[in-house]
């Protein structure tokens, strides 16, 4: 049976208030999860008041303005700041998403922002991805080829090469496999809607020759059937891309297949 | 060490919508029914027991929690009636695209919501 509870070492406590400094009126109030691995304490969630005069227009512009001007021990993962490497993915406005695409100009009142929900919590907002990977390993995301002989490039139909849109383009963010409640309960077994995106992406790529062995990997009652199309996934995905349809598509071919 | 980091918040925090929505009430409808079914065997039951039991049930449904409880059922075995249909359609692979599923969705809480008030007034011989 799955917890719904936080764990008591998990309880989110009240943090500590960050007063502007700036003189500025145009203030926001954004609320960050923080824990600090070095003590003992619970995690807690600090305010900080933000000048939005001098502020970009993204989430992630925020934090780095918190940790440049405000408090330079906050940890959040980024990199490209484009909406590219999935570095900065994590819970905004009881939201999964990209800090660098989304804009805070969305959201409404004071602004939370989390780590991406039921992860182990390495420091501040960046959550452990381990048991994610560990999945996306499972499903050898990689060309298979039975061909002896490899001399030359495999040749892949225009119409072949367009099934594989809207499965290439995620780059693993996991903002949808942590925004599902079946993954947060079963996460340990359920292969979550990142990971199955990708399985179909390899499924249904017609260079590959594993297909029917792909297929029977993931038919399982916990890898696969836990999906029940909360839709989460697909809302969270901030590539737009729609990882419950890849799902459902596996389903169906692994009832009409003859496997 | 490793058991020390916290879980960071879930449920707590996810906001909903109208899919996550509709699924989880789904879940709790299905249940809801199973008992509700459960509730009409027995009531069908205490009927083979004569004039005196039927009566007693008979007060029971015609209190306000009898009431309640009918039309409760009502809307839960339309809520999920409907629901089914939402699922079973995206079982075949449709509409999983973030506005039909909005829409859908909101199809099921309307539909629903109509579909007991129909029965409702059937009920009165309304119609």
């Amino acid at each position: 049976m799955a917890q719904i509870g936080l764990p008591d070492n998990s309880k989110v406590k009240k943090g500590k208030y960050f007063k502007d400094k700036t003189g500025s009126k145009n203030l926001r109030k954004v609320n960050v999860y923080r824990w600090d691995p070095s003590t003992e304490e619970n995690p807690r969630i600090d305010t900080y008041e933000v000048d939005m005069d001098n502020c970009p227009s993204k989430v992630l512009d925020i934090l780095n303005k918190i940790k440049n001007e405000i408090d330079p021990t906050l940890a959040y993962r980024r990199s490209c700041a484009h909406g590219v490497c999935g570095s900065c993915a994590m819970n905004m406005d009881g939201k999964n998403g990209l800090a660098c695409t989304t804009p805070h100009k969305e959201i409404d009142g004071d602004i939370n922002i989390y780590p991406l929900p039921h992860l182990k919590v390495k420091k501040d907002l960046i959550g452990d991805l381990d048991g994610l990977y560990k999945q996306y390993q499972s499903i050898e995301p990689w060309l298979k080829s039975n061909s002896k002989s490899e001399t030359k490039e495999i040749f892949q139909s225009k119409e072949d090469r367009a099934k594989l849109d809207g499965a290439y383009e995620c780059i693993m963010c996991a903002c949808c496999s942590t925004s599902c409640p079946s993954y947060w309960w079963n996460g340990d077994k359920y292969l979550g809607p990142a990971v199955l995106l990708q399985a179909y992406r390899w499924i249904i790529d017609s260079r590959d020759e594993e297909r029917n062995s792909r297929l029977k990997k993931v038919a399982d009652e916990l890898k696969l059937y836990r999906c029940h199309t909360i839709l989460n996934c697909t809302s969270a995905c901030p590539k737009g891309l729609n990882p419950a349809k890849a799902i459902a598509e596996i389903k169906k071919m692994l009832a009409t297949a003859n496997i | 060490m490793e058991n020390k980091k916290p879980l960071s918040p879930h449920i707590q925090v996810y906001k909903w919508h109208i899919s996550s929505l509709v699924s989880i009430s789904h879940r709790i409808t299905g249940i809801i029914n199973i008992i509700g079914i459960t509730l009409i065997c027995l009531w069908a039951s205490l009927l083979l027991l004569g004039e005196n039991s039927y009566e007693a049930v008979n007060l029971l449904l015609n209190s306000q929690i009898g009431k309640f409880i009918t039309l409760g059922l009502t809307w839960s075995f339309c809520f999920q009636i409907l629901s089914e249909i939402r699922h079973l359609i995206m079982d075949l692979g449709y509409g999983f695209e973030l506005k039909t599923t909005k829409i859908t969705g909101l199809l099921v809480i309307i539909g629903s919501i109509f579909l007991t008030i129909i029965l409702y007034l059937i009920g009165k011989n309304l119609f």
